[in-house]
């Protein structure tokens, strides 16, 4: 036995020597060393007992040589080029991926870093097929829905289940946004992940891979796999530190007019200036110096009846509140650029600190990481801090034992939106108005408030210094784990594996929704509010396998799993302070608290057989049984069977070595997964006032002592059972000339019978909505992912990726008596589910239309004798379907180009169809005449709709006669139909662009340097905004928009740093 | 599955409660939700006690869609029924069989409470969802009952609850949880009384009792401390209209009810109105065709977070009763104008005058107009007492004094008047009984309701 070996290590490519691999002994690992320059190594004091080298190398698959005497020539084949790759699938079994009878996707650490995205939901987006990712805005720790092959549930959950490193644990809202009009957004807990932890991220798409899971499967599985020493090349510590800092711009800001001030067309022609005007259907900015009331060049009450005393200028009653002299009042007329004014630069900054090591008897990781995060919203932010610890060994031949844990605290500061929306009053300021320069409260009282428009408004810039919306989470989750694997069948291929694991997910958010005395004109308001969840997770897991024959391979796994959660949630809210300058709830002179307790426990038993027959034919079938707390007595057990098969056509002898076809497998499976509702006994709450017309609660039990009771508005069909979902799947993976050309189609349909939810009653059975099942849902998918890798050198490489998905999400029935369900929005428009439409629409007033669905236009001329200011605009028709929110399609593509040491990449999304409500355009276009579409108002023009009769309108409106036709038509008429709120909202965005650059290495640290882009490029038919900021967390997310903080665009650098 | 049950155990909610717990909600959703809301906010519209100067309310001002949109009158309908399930299962658990059987008091004011809810549904939307209204679970689609049906309902709940509330019962008193009477018997029955007098009077065109009006008027409140009024603490609960107030700001003063005004030099005038912050005098809004525009026009003076809401108030029953005299035959002009007297000087009080300036008034600006027109002055002394909340008894006597051929109270705006209320959107959408009833919505300016000459 030779104790030194030496060597030359290669590329398969271009037979060119390759430097940095990593080489050691494998009986002992703590034996090794990296190859030179030249790609020598020469390794010493190898142990007698050794037989093994391993060479190991990124982008290079590993290989194993004997230790033998003389140079040892190793030729290390790419990456790309392995076919028999290794995934993680249910309950952490791995598998080669040519195994798998379903679609599974994975994405690596580098894809999900690489543009410094600072959430997991955005890092995926455009990277996978099937799965339909929509952020709600641009704040930091902004919520993202994320469904994978379409939504199960109208109004229930539809996020897929995260498991980390074999724990699930929660990743859904705490809160949901409910009907999205008022109040902030609240974050999903996938928040407290922290990306730069992650080694690897599997989506198990349908309900075949998932269904080892039972009844929390049907929305698919996330499993991600935090870092580990276990991949750890070669056996010395590395240690890895990574920064990144990027800069947040708005990334679409509205078009303005630049001519119109406040106020509205006068009742005896011309127009009337008002300062408190909300909308801009006033005069000219440029004439209001000769305003009756407000302008300098007229002899009015302002200037005590002198016309010569402010020639030019125009009175701004708001300064006399700020207190400026009489002369400061009068300014120059000018047009202010309020919304650049306001939004800032904002940043994110994150760091990261890993060390892990692998050795003989196990491996170990530590992290930290932080992220500093500042909102383009002045007092929005983001500060998470996460900690982590893992490590396993191997404490005798046959046990091993090892834990995972992560403790996170994320701290989020909010804006409010929709109908509370901090920048309401900063997208629909008026042109004529410095609301930036105008102070915004009171000198004397802090408290009131100065503002173009009436008081029930909020000036954002006291709303940012006053009001304060936030919440903090601390969170611990991990767990730990015994294997045993007894050798009790000697050196036979029979293998026995015991695994029982314990884990924990606990957590606290805490929630502060504080509105300072005098906001929005009330007395103020403090709600304090939060949530204590606990989970426990206990997982045991047998497998067993052995070769039945030489070409026939049995693997068995049979398992129990209790998932137990409690859940406490509190709520301390007080309104009416007492004075300002104390937002407590001490100060509050109305206090209410309450508190809501409720635990759930899902106990399964679940078996999982494969059979295969050489590398030809894989055969899977599971089957789970559930018992759930949530359901009605007699109605909580079920049983969730899948299969799945494999056949890989390459195997065949016909088409082995085939030198086009270099992978062929078609694939086919069929599962039935359920999903549980949460059924109480009917009960009686407390009611609750607010909605409607109030701003906030306008009356609070106890009143003067005594307090009331009213059956819940929401009652339980005491027959309440499980929502079934059948799907079945059937695709192909086919790789062609040496996998230079990839692609991979699946098809699937599902099929949701008896789907839980509040249907909504009609109010005249005094009830709103019963919790039964009450409808179906089908869903068809068509997935292609296609990669090619034209070009595979040692120093220039370039690959594409593409994911193509096709979802048709229908309604098929609902219950008896219900046409549509309500998801969110305002009384009207609302985004609603409604049977043969596809999943979910938009419904609200429309325009009123002909057969043929033409507008029609109202042809009277006069009524009752008096002009008709209509005349020859569209009318409100009947209420109904005015929008649908799903795409036809949406395709996102990547691309690589390595040359050397140089890097690019990008990823683009494409979403082609579907609409969206957009208020703020519609706001802005219309009622508050502030878009540029609205810069011309003197032109005649005929409103491009139909007369009764068929022939296309020909009424001429506007011109110097006819002043106010733009205004009856903009704000009192389309400002008052939902369906010209309706926009299409297909776009094509530049995701992530990245350059990057590797050091050469410097003293054994290897650095890279990246330059990153995201969010950059943008078109799209949506005018003036970003079609991702959209109110809410729920499903009806993505469909609806009513000044919702924007969404945000990012530049920034990166720089990793490995010892 | 016993573990399982108590798993899923639910501790944060009461499975049951006693009907006095739901009676309080009742009693504050009627007066705040629907007597003192929305309904009232449009009804002040279309009957210029008010003008609508932003928002909705100048839709509704402009008849723009507002009053024909399913939508308008939604959170009112909802709110609505819902008061009539919570009646619905108090009456049950006070009935036979129920588990408060005997509690005769909690069962005849939930049916007082009930007749008031049902009637005013009746009168703003005509035939409604009765007979199979109130089972949810079990009745998806209830079908529409007629108006005519629906008031011999009203009328034997009232009978009813009469019987009811003069039994004895050995239950104890509903006491504090009731928040208009605090359980004092006969208060509820003087206004179920009172109650019968305004629903007797409302079915007038369609069959005419004026002395049972005049019966029922008796037997009911002596003065304006028995009144059926709901009373906010100020704080915890406000009165609607001046949460509206501080919430929207939607109103502006009403030209033509400040020219009633002014052609009697009323001094209820002083007291109505007050200029608009920063307006150094009272800007009248003109009927039907205002400026859009927010703090410009005058505002209500009357509007407090203390103001009571009126269910049935003292005053309404004098003109009622003085209505119901000078239509009886014979005319007893004499007595009516006694009783005109005591609902004008009851109507100075709300609003913070005195009798005796009542009685000045009356003198001096009133007496003759009500001399050559006694009706006409009466009509027109009612309506100007019910500003600013009682729009909806105004928009209710309007209507059916024009199926009467009265033509006494003239409105200002020429645009087209909503002869009722729209349906619910709830029901709109899921209920195709009332969505072939509602149509496009246009029936709101064309049908009247039964009571009102027509036909549904």
């Amino acid at each position: 036995q030779p104790k030194q070996v030496t060597g030359r290590v290669f590329s398969s490519e271009d037979k060119s020597p390759i430097p940095g691999v990593s080489v050691f002994v494998k009986e002992a690992s703590s034996i090794g060393t990296t190859t030179n320059i030249d790609g020598q190594f020469t390794l010493k004091n190898i142990p007698a007992n050794a037989k093994t080298l391993v060479f190991r190398f990124v982008g290079f698959q590993t290989q194993e040589v004997n230790i033998r005497e003389g140079e040892i020539s190793v030729t290390l084949v790419p990456e790309t080029q392995k076919i028999d790759e290794v995934v993680v699938t249910a309950m952490g079994m791995k598998r080669d991926r040519k195994a798998l009878g379903y679609a599974v996707q994975d994405i690596k650490a580098e894809a999900i870093t690489r543009a410094g995205s600072s959430a997991v939901g955005t890092a995926l987006q455009g990277k996978l097929a099937g799965v339909e990712i929509k952020p709600s805005s641009g704040m930091p720790g902004a919520s993202t829905n994320i469904t994978i092959r379409g939504a199960r549930s109208f109004t229930g959950n539809n996020a897929p289940l995260y498991i980390i490193d074999g724990m699930p644990i929660a990743s859904n809202a705490d809160y949901s946004t409910g009907n999205s009009v008022t109040g902030t957004d609240v974050a999903n807990r996938a928040v407290d992940i922290d990306p730069n932890d992650i080694e690897s991220i599997n989506v198990l798409k349908g309900q075949a891979a998932a269904a080892l899971y039972g009844i929390r499967a049907s929305n698919g599985v996330v499993i991600i796999t935090t870092k580990s020493g276990k991949n750890v090349k070669g056996s010395k510590a590395v240690i890895t530190f990574s920064t990144n800092y990027s800069a947040d711009l708005i990334s679409r800001k509205p078009e303005m007019q630049s001519t119109w001030a406040q106020g509205a067309p006068a009742a005896g022609g011309g127009y009337s200036f008002n300062p408190y005007a909300s909308t801009n259907w006033g005069p000219k900015i440029a004439d209001l110096p000769n305003d009756k009331t407000y302008g300098g060049n007229v002899a009015n009450a302002n200037n005590g009846n002198n016309a010569s005393k402010y020639p030019g200028k125009y009175y701004v009653p708001q300064l006399k509140d700020a207190g400026y002299e009489e002369a400061d009042r009068w300014v120059t007329p000018q047009v202010y650029n309020n919304v650049d004014d306001f939004f800032k630069t904002g940043y994110t900054l994150n760091n990261s600190f890993n060390i892990s090591q692998a050795m003989e008897k196990g491996n170990y990781s530590f992290g930290v990481s932080n992220t500093t995060q500042e909102g383009i919203v002045p007092s929005t932010s983001m500060d998470r801090y996460t900690a982590k610890a893992a490590a396993e060994i191997k404490v005798a031949n046959s046990w091993k034992t090892g834990f995972s844990t992560n403790y996170a605290q994320t701290y989020i500061m909010k804006a409010p939106g929709a109908n509370d929306g901090l920048v309401a009053t900063v997208f629909s300021a008026p042109r004529n108005y410095n609301l930036k320069g105008i102070p915004y409260a009171s000198p004397t009282d802090p408290y009131y408030q100065i503002l173009y428009r009436a008081t029930n408004f909020n000036n954002p810039y006291w709303a940012i210094n006053n009001n304060k919306f936030d919440e903090k989470t601390n969170r611990f989750y991990g767990n730990s784990f015994v294997e045993y694997s007894p050798n009790i069948f000697g050196d036979s291929d029979k293998k026995l594996n015991f695994k029982y694991q314990l884990g924990m997910d606990s957590y606290s958010t805490h929630f502060q929704d504080i509105n300072e005395y005098k906001s929005k004109n009330t007395l103020g308001s403090i709600n304090n509010y939060g949530i204590t969840a606990t989970t426990y997770n206990s997982l045991l897991t047998v497998t067993f396998d052995m070769n039945i024959t030489k070409d026939i391979k049995f693997n068995l796994l049979l398992g129990n799993e209790i998932n137990q959660e409690n859940n406490k949630t509190y709520s301390e809210s007080g309104s009416n302070f007492n004075f300002g300058g104390w937002a407590h709830i001490n100060n509050a002179t109305i206090k209410n608290t309450s508190e809501n307790q409720s635990r759930s426990r899902t106990v399964g038993f679940f078996g999982n057989l494969s059979l295969s027959y050489r590398d030809l034919i894989y055969l899977n079938a599971t089957g789970r049984q559930d018992v759930v707390s949530t359901m009605p007595r007699g109605n909580r057990t079920f049983f969730y069977p899948s299969v799945s098969l494999g056949f890989v056509l390459t195997e065949l002898e016909a088409l082995k070595g085939n030198s086009i076809l270099s992978f062929a497998k078609l694939r086919a499976s069929y599962a039935e997964v359920g999903q549980a509702g949460r059924y109480y006994e009917n009960y009686y709450v407390t009611p609750s006032y607010s909605g409607g017309f109030w701003t906030g609660n306008p009356i609070q039990y106890p009143l003067s002592g005594v307090t009331a009771y009213i059956p819940n508005t929401t009652q339980y069909d005491p027959n309440l059972k499980p929502q079934n979902t059948v799907s079945f799947e059937v695709g192909a993976d086919l790789r062609f000339f040496n996998n230079l050309f990839g692609i991979d189609y699946t098809f699937s349909r599902q099929d949701v019978k008896d789907q839980i939810f509040d249907v909504p009653l009609a109010g005249s059975t005094g009830a709103s909505a019963l919790t039964m099942n009450g409808g179906a849902i089908y869903t068809n998918a068509h997935e292609v992912v296609v990669s090619i890798n034209p070009i595979r050198q040692k120093d220039l490489e370039w690959s594409i990726n593409v994911n193509f998905t096709k979802m048709d999400n229908y309604v098929k029935e609902l219950a008896e008596g219900v046409e549509s369900i309500f998801l969110g929005g305002f009384t009207t428009p609302q985004v609603r589910a409604g049977v043969g439409s596809k999943f979910p629409v938009i419904y609200g007033s429309s325009f009123k239309k002909d057969a043929q669905g033409r507008i029609l236009v109202d042809e009277r001329a006069t009524i009752n004798g008096v002009a008709n200011p209509y005349y020859g605009f569209p009318m409100q028709g009947k209420p109904d379907v005015i929008g649908s929110a799903a795409p036809d399609f949406t395709l996102g593509a990547s691309t690589t180009l390595r040359y050397k040491r140089i890097t690019i990449s990008s990823t683009i999304d494409w979403k082609k169809g579907g609409q969206m409500y957009h208020g703020t355009n519609g706001l802005l276009s219309y009622t508050y005449g502030l878009a540029k579409s609205t810069e011309d108002r003197t032109s005649v023009f005929v409103y491009p709709g139909f007369k009764a009769d068929g022939t296309p309108n020909d009424i001429q409106r506007g011109g110097s006669t006819d002043q106010a036709a733009y205004y009856n038509l903009y704000a009192n008429t389309l400002g008052n139909i939902d369906e010209a709120f309706i926009f299409n909202n297909s776009y094509v965005k530049l995701r992530e662009l990245t350059l990057s650059y590797r050091l050469p290495k410097i003293k054994g640290i290897d650095i890279n340097v990246t330059g990153f882009a995201r969010n950059i490029l943008i078109w799209t038919n949506l005018p003036n905004f970003d079609p991702e900021a959209t109110q809410g967390n729920t499903n009806m997310g993505g469909a609806f928009e009513r000044f919702t903080t924007p969404q945000s665009m990012s530049f920034g650098m990166g720089l990793n740093f490995v010892f | 599955e016993d573990a399982m049950d108590t798993i899923n155990n639910n501790p944060n909610n009461p499975k049951k409660v006693e009907s006095r717990f739901i009676l309080t909600d009742v009693m504050t959703s009627t007066a705040f939700s629907i007597t003192g809301s929305d309904y009232a906010f449009y009804s002040s519209v279309y009957m210029e006690l008010n003008v609508g100067i932003w928002g909705q309310m100048y839709n509704a001002e402009k008849r723009l869609v507002d009053p024909a949109s399913a939508t308008t009158y939604n959170n009112s309908w909802n709110a609505q029924y819902r008061n009539l399930y919570e009646l619905k299962t108090s009456i049950e658990q006070c009935s036979e069989n129920g588990p408060e059987k005997g509690n005769f008091v909690n069962l005849g004011i939930s049916q007082i409470l009930f007749a008031y809810n049902l009637a005013m549904l009746t009168d703003l939307m005509g035939d409604i969802p009765v007979t199979e209204a109130l089972q949810p679970g079990k009745v998806y689609q209830p079908r529409i009952d007629k108006q005519e049906a629906v008031y011999t309902e009203v009328f034997r709940l009232l009978d009813e609850a009469i019987l009811n509330l003069g039994k004895a019962t050995t239950y104890p008193s509903i006491g504090n949880q009731d928040l208009i009477y605090k359980g004092d018997k006969a208060k509820w029955i003087k206004a179920a009384n009172a109650l019968k007098a305004r629903f007797t009077m409302r079915l007038s065109f369609r069959s005419a009792k004026y002395d049972k009006v005049i019966e029922y008027a008796n037997a009911s409140f002596t003065g304006a401390a028995e009144e059926l009024k709901y009373t906010y603490t100020g704080s915890a609960s406000v009165n609607p209209f001046s949460r509206f107030f501080q919430d929207r700001n939607y109103f502006g003063a009403s030209k033509s009810l400040s020219d009633k005004l002014t052609e009697r030099n009323d001094p209820r005038s002083a007291k109505f109105f007050k200029p608009a912050t920063g307006q150094s005098s009272v800007i009248f809004a003109p009927n039907g065709n205002p400026e859009q525009r927010q703090a410009y026009y005058g505002y209500s003076g009357l509007t407090s977070v203390t103001a009571p809401t009126y269910l049935m108030s003292y005053h309404e029953l004098q003109f009622l009763k003085a209505e119901a005299l000078v239509r009886s035959t014979p005319s007893q002009v004499a007595a009516a104008e006694t009783e005109l007297v005591k609902g004008i000087q009851a109507a100075f009080v709300k609003v913070g005058l005195t009798a005796t300036d009542a009685t000045t008034y009356y003198n001096n600006n009133v007496k003759a107009r009500f001399d050559a027109n006694p009706l006409k002055e009466i009509m027109i002394q009612k309506y100007l007492a019910s500003y600013e909340d009682e729009g909806i008894e105004a928009y209710n006597d309007y209507r059916r004094l024009k199926a009467m051929g009265d033509d006494l109270i003239t409105l200002a705006s020429t645009l087209q008047f909503p002869q009722r209320f729209t349906y619910g959107s709830s029901d709109v959408t899921t209920n195709p009984n009332v969505r072939n009833a509602y149509g496009d919505g246009s029936y709101v300016y064309t049908e009247k309701v039964w009571w009102a000459g027509g036909t549904r």
